[in-house]
């Protein structure tokens, strides 16, 4: 019986520590999402690769304008924003997308969902806030079109397929986001979707190689994605196994 | 850099057999080869481990000779394969390696060696279902997988497709 409190208090002991551990490996944000950012939302089958304004706002408000041959619609007001575990989450209810950035990253981005779709988006900080608020003429002089203008490749450089994955009959898949800046350089690249860590290294050194067309006198990182597939394929002949690549998740 | 490797793979895979005793203790046992008093089997391996082709395969035939037990017999003739495999000489090797499996089936070094020496014909199918009973038999061996691995390399076309989200 006198030892009843004793256990009591060890177990209240090992809870409190299990919780600051839980604590202390949750992911902690760096990022503040609130602002404007120019995006680039990629991975629908219909709508293909989209340019995005989006306007976070401090009081929990999302909107989105779209670039449309070459005009920028009216502002659009998505679901609120919040974030949980440094993942900030907000839907489009107009096409069903459920939006998840992670914070932790240098920039807004992440991977967005449907019941049956799945695809990314990467956004750069506008240097200029925008918002539905601001007029027409204010957005013109703030230049988002050409912060809007599709990225143009000048050289893309492929990656090189690493001899030991080949070896290990090893396939994959990534997913790089990036800025690019005025002179078409590539820029502070970040891997967001990578099926092993084999195939990093290459991805990277051929994004450093990659250039886009220049875009003189911008001062705004642009933001672009590219994904990549690494396929294996029996040489004729020869029924090969090569490993599996697990579906999407 | 490719044919360096080869040749220390040639050097693991024909030597082990008869050298397994003292140098690889941490494998199964079904992949040594009880060593009784033939010493021209064991400088028959330590020549074709040292590359020495020739001599190792003058050694080993004598050794093969005299030979005394199944076992004996059957590593002598899966060191003969390793050899003439380093030597580049593929038909000659197979022909040795599937008289060992004949001996003894449980020799994972024969099938090993016999799969080096189809890879080195371009039979690939062939190499890899032999590879594949070696591994049934050691799945530990590295050299399996090294094997493996070259006829990935020869066998497999690789491709990057890449899609610009802009």
């Amino acid at each position: 019986m006198r030892a009843l409190p004793v256990l009591a208090t060890l177990l209240l002991g090992v809870c409190f520590a299990a919780q600051v551990q839980a604590r202390k490996n949750r992911p902690v944000p760096t990022l503040d999402p609130v602002g404007s950012w120019n995006c680039v939302v990629y991975g629908h089958p219909a709508f293909g690769d989209e340019r995005v304004l989006l306007n976070v706002a401090p009081d929990g408000t999302v909107h989105a304008a779209h670039e449309r041959d070459g005009e920028i619609s009216p502002w659009v007001a998505l679901t609120s924003w919040y974030v949980d575990d440094a993942t900030m989450t907000f839907t489009d209810q107009h096409s069903g997308r459920g939006y998840e950035a992670d914070l932790t990253f240098e920039t807004l981005g992440g991977r967005w969902r449907t019941p049956t779709l799945l695809g990314g988006w990467w956004c750069s900080r506008a240097p200029t806030d925008f918002g539905p608020k601001v007029e027409k003429a204010k957005l013109g002089a703030a230049k988002p079109e050409s912060q809007l203008l599709p990225l143009q490749p000048s050289f893309t450089a492929t990656p090189v397929y690493p001899l030991k994955a080949i070896r290990g009959a090893k396939q994959g898949r990534a997913v790089s986001c990036f800025f690019v800046d005025a002179d078409g350089n590539v820029v502070r690249p970040e891997i967001i979707e990578l099926s092993d860590e084999i195939f990093r290294v290459p991805i990277l050194n051929a994004l450093a190689r990659s250039r886009y067309q220049p875009l003189p006198g911008e001062q705004t990182l642009r933001p672009g994605c590219r994904s990549f597939l690494f396929r294996l394929e029996p040489l004729a002949g020869d029924a090969t196994v090569v490993e599996q690549l697990d579906p999407p998740r | 850099m490719a044919r360096a490797q080869l040749i220390g793979l040639i050097a693991s895979l024909a030597a082990g057999a008869i050298g397994a005793q003292s140098t690889n203790r941490a494998e199964r046992p079904e992949s040594r080869t009880v060593l009784g008093s033939n010493d021209y089997l064991a400088q028959g391996a330590e020549q074709i481990r040292m590359h020495q082709y020739d001599e190792g395969i003058r050694l080993t035939s004598i050794g093969l000779v005299q030979a005394s037990s199944v076992n004996e017999r059957a590593a002598a003739l899966s060191n003969l394969c390793g050899a003439y495999a380093g030597k580049g000489d593929a038909n000659k090797a197979i022909d040795y390696c599937t008289q060992s499996i004949a001996l003894r089936e449980d020799n994972w070094r024969a099938y090993s060696n016999r799969a080096y020496a189809y890879y080195l014909k371009g039979k690939y199918p062939e190499a890899r279902a032999d590879l594949d009973v070696a591994a049934s038999i050691n799945p530990d061996a590295n050299t399996i997988e090294k094997i493996r691995g070259l006829i990935n390399e020869k066998s497999l076309r690789a491709t990057v497709t890449m899609e610009d989200h802009r």
